[in-house]
């Protein structure tokens, strides 16, 4: 349809890590992002404090929307900003987008 | 299936509600969202913000909808989503096409295009 194909990057990552990922994705060209506050655990089932269990940990998902040739760079910067090499880091997951439209035009694409 | 992603401005949530309600999709989901577009946020201070190095609002509050539609009904959906919250002003969102590719209704255990209509 002459539009390139697009990929949408949701990484679910420590919420003080948000502000440095999003910096760094701004200094790499990708400035769209949306951030949603989200809660969650990984496969360590949360932390365990003492005899309670924390599974509902908050994390913050960054979502943006970039074209199949800048997937890559994007996980990336991202990986790169959130990473603190301990558990808990969080997840980056690559799916399919198929059209994208914006509202104030109505114009396709990105 | 077709899950339609539109991020919009937080006041056209009860537009967008009853206009899609209007065209038979009353059933959608709402997050609450922040964020920015290529014009890199509001280039203002921020009242919350002290640092007065910092002058532009990075996030803006936005609320983000997910509707879960068959193929055929995807230009639809886009098309009034489109409609209700066009101002013609930055800000006004986006909308994504994804694909989806099995849905289940929790209650009845049904599959696929049954467990969306």
């Amino acid at each position: 349809m002459g539009c390139c194909r697009m990929k949408m990057v949701r990484a679910v990552i420590r919420p003080e890590a948000v502000d440095k990922v999003a910096d760094c994705l701004e200094a790499g060209g990708f400035t769209a992002l949306t951030r949603i506050e989200v809660f969650g655990r990984g496969k360590q089932k949360g932390i365990k404090v003492g005899n309670v269990v924390y599974d509902n940990l908050p994390k913050t998902m960054l979502m943006l929307v970039v074209g199949d040739d800048d997937v890559e760079k994007a996980v990336k910067i991202i990986e790169d900003g959130a990473r603190t090499g301990n558990i808990g880091d969080g997840k980056i997951f690559v799916t399919s987008v198929e059209e994208a439209y914006t509202i104030r035009t109505g114009m396709r694409g990105l | 299936m077709k899950e339609v992603l539109a991020i919009i401005q937080m006041n056209k949530m009860e537009g967008t509600k009853d206009a899609l309600e209007v065209i038979g999709i009353p059933s959608i989901t709402v997050y609450k969202a922040s964020g920015r577009g290529k014009q890199k946020g509001l280039q203002i201070p921020h009242p919350s913000q002290l640092d007065p190095s910092n002058k532009n609002m990075k996030f803006i509050p936005k609320r983000m909808i997910s509707v879960m539609v068959e193929d055929e009904f995807v230009p639809a959906v886009v098309a009034v989503i489109t409609k209700i919250n066009r101002t013609g002003n930055y800000g006004d969102g986006r909308i994504f096409v994804c694909p989806v590719e099995e849905s289940v209704r929790i209650r009845t255990g049904e599959r696929g295009s049954v467990a969306i209509s």
